[in-house]
């Protein structure tokens, strides 16, 4: 036990004043998270509607791929976007290789298939004579979203909570593409990464127990909204 | 174009060439997704359904903190079981610190979340009168568990998607817990990014790259299947 326990008590006065770049890595982990949650919600939910509603060709095509999607690797998206930023190659004029600008691009990529793949699978869960039932009824397609969105809204909004864990918590395209850039583009995740590859275990640990902390909150809050979602719902159900 | 385009013709050999080690990568990839899903599933499942279905005090609480964990990063797992597995601390006797057992561990932890949270969010979008129904017609707790999974399976099988589509692809803990050893815990995900870090080999990168997505796809499409044929076993027997 002492091991573990010396390393979490030179930890815990690190989290204070061991980091003078701390603030600065909260500020843009939460920038991040921000950023690639809502564009991948607005991106997604729409797409995931689609393929959870459409009754297109190649429907189930799609669902399998936004599906597939959720493995994606964040290592693979990292270094193909990589290599796709070479000099030589064909967005090589395109200066975002190190900024931090591709680290919001790399994780609304990584944050996108869980509001697609979540919001369709949630959707489709539904009772099956809901939708058809607003169909006949002559509902238009706007309204049909919107009576499946509002009827599905638990699972798409684990879709989008699951997005918010993904922006938080990834690492690997951030430090490719970001290059791990001390004070400047380091998420909490990966600045822990970098205090690992450095040997610096109480230093990672200090900035992980942030990470946590700030997941718990965040994640609890938006699990809190969920189920009063579902509160609401219920109540209103029963009043009528 | 004409870069990429090289560089790709360039990697298709070596996807096929059995000394470029791609075979043996992909066995201990597949290995580590398997294992680490199975163990997830195993423990998961029951402690899914407790939550979704069970009336206990501080349940809330504590679908809260399985929606909060879907979040954990995978760097912060790779640190925590790396510092207990290191030879002066708790399980430092087991010799598991840098070995594959050890990942299996880490992967396991990190594909847990997503049985645990998905497990209960596919329950609760269960019409609400149907476990009540079967509550009052006196079924017990495993009939009602396998009632809910039953109903539930497109959920449930979304989650071990999920799980499987974490162990596959993260890389955070693999790297951290198993030291990225060619030949000995090296998954396709840590092999790439030992690739980009150490080795710079265009080719290379986008041959483990693409391999891995074929894996991927390949699986998750299995998969996919799967579910979508239990939906439509489901309302076959729905509307007969």
């Amino acid at each position: 036990m002492s091991f573990i326990w010396n390393e979490l008590r030179d930890a815990v006065p690190l989290i204070v004043h061991g980091n003078p770049q701390l603030w600065q890595i909260i500020w843009f982990t939460l920038e991040v998270a921000a950023i690639a949650t809502a564009a991948a919600t607005v991106l997604g939910v729409p797409i995931g509607l689609a393929i959870g509603l459409g009754r297109f060709r190649g429907r189930g095509v799609a669902h399998a791929l936004a599906n597939a999607s959720l493995a994606l690797p964040p290592v693979v998206v990292g270094v193909f976007l990589y290599i796709l930023f070479l000099p030589r190659a064909p967005l090589g004029s395109v200066q975002l290789i190190w900024t931090k600008q591709v680290v919001f691009i790399a994780q609304t990529i990584l944050a996108l298939p869980f509001t697609v793949a979540l919001t369709a699978a949630a959707v489709q869960a539904l009772p099956p004579g809901l939708l058809g039932q607003a169909r006949l009824l002559g509902a238009g397609r706007l309204q049909i979203s919107l009576l499946a969105l509002r009827e599905a809204r638990i699972g798409v909004m684990a879709g989008i909570i699951a997005a918010l864990g993904t922006a938080l918590s990834e690492v690997a395209a951030v430090a490719i593409l970001g290059g791990n850039i001390y004070g400047y583009n380091q998420t909490l995740a990966s600045a822990s990464l970098y205090e690992v590859n450095g040997g610096h275990y109480a230093d990672a640990l200090a900035i992980a127990i942030v990470l946590i902390a700030m997941i718990l909150i965040l994640m609890c809050g938006l699990g809190v909204l969920q189920h009063q979602g579902n509160g609401v719902r219920m109540r209103f159900r029963t009043a009528t | 174009m004409g870069y990429l385009w090289q560089e790709t013709r360039q990697a298709f050999p070596l996807i096929f060439d059995g000394k470029s080690g791609i075979g043996g990568l992909l066995w201990v990839t597949l290995r580590v997704a398997l294992i680490s899903t199975s163990a997830a599933l195993v423990i998961g499942l029951p402690i899914g359904l407790a939550i979704g279905l069970g009336r206990f005090r501080g349940r809330r609480v504590l679908q809260l903190l399985a929606n909060a964990s879907l979040a954990l990063p995978s760097v912060v797992v790779g640190v925590a079981v790396l510092m207990l597995l290191l030879p002066q601390a708790q399980f430092g006797s087991l010799r598991w610190e840098f070995t594959i057992k050890g990942v299996y561990v880490a992967q396991t932890i990190l594909a847990l979340p997503f049985i645990v949270a998905l497990t209960p969010a596919a329950i609760q979008g269960l019409p609400p009168g149907l476990i009540a129904q079967a509550r009052t017609l006196g079924a017990d707790r495993l009939q009602l568990s396998a009632l809910a999974l039953r109903e539930a399976k497109i959920g449930v099988l979304a989650a071990v998607i999920a799980a499987f589509g974490a162990a596959i692809s993260e890389v955070g803990a693999v790297i951290i817990v198993g030291g990225n050893f060619e030949g000995r815990d090296q998954t396709l995900g840590s092999a790439l990014l030992a690739q980009f870090n150490y080795y710079g080999n265009v080719p290379a990168m986008i041959a483990i790259g693409l391999v891995l997505l074929a894996a991927i796809l390949l699986l998750m499409g299995l998969l996919t299947v799967l579910q979508q044929r239990g939906g439509g076993i489901h309302l076959r027997f729905r509307t007969s």
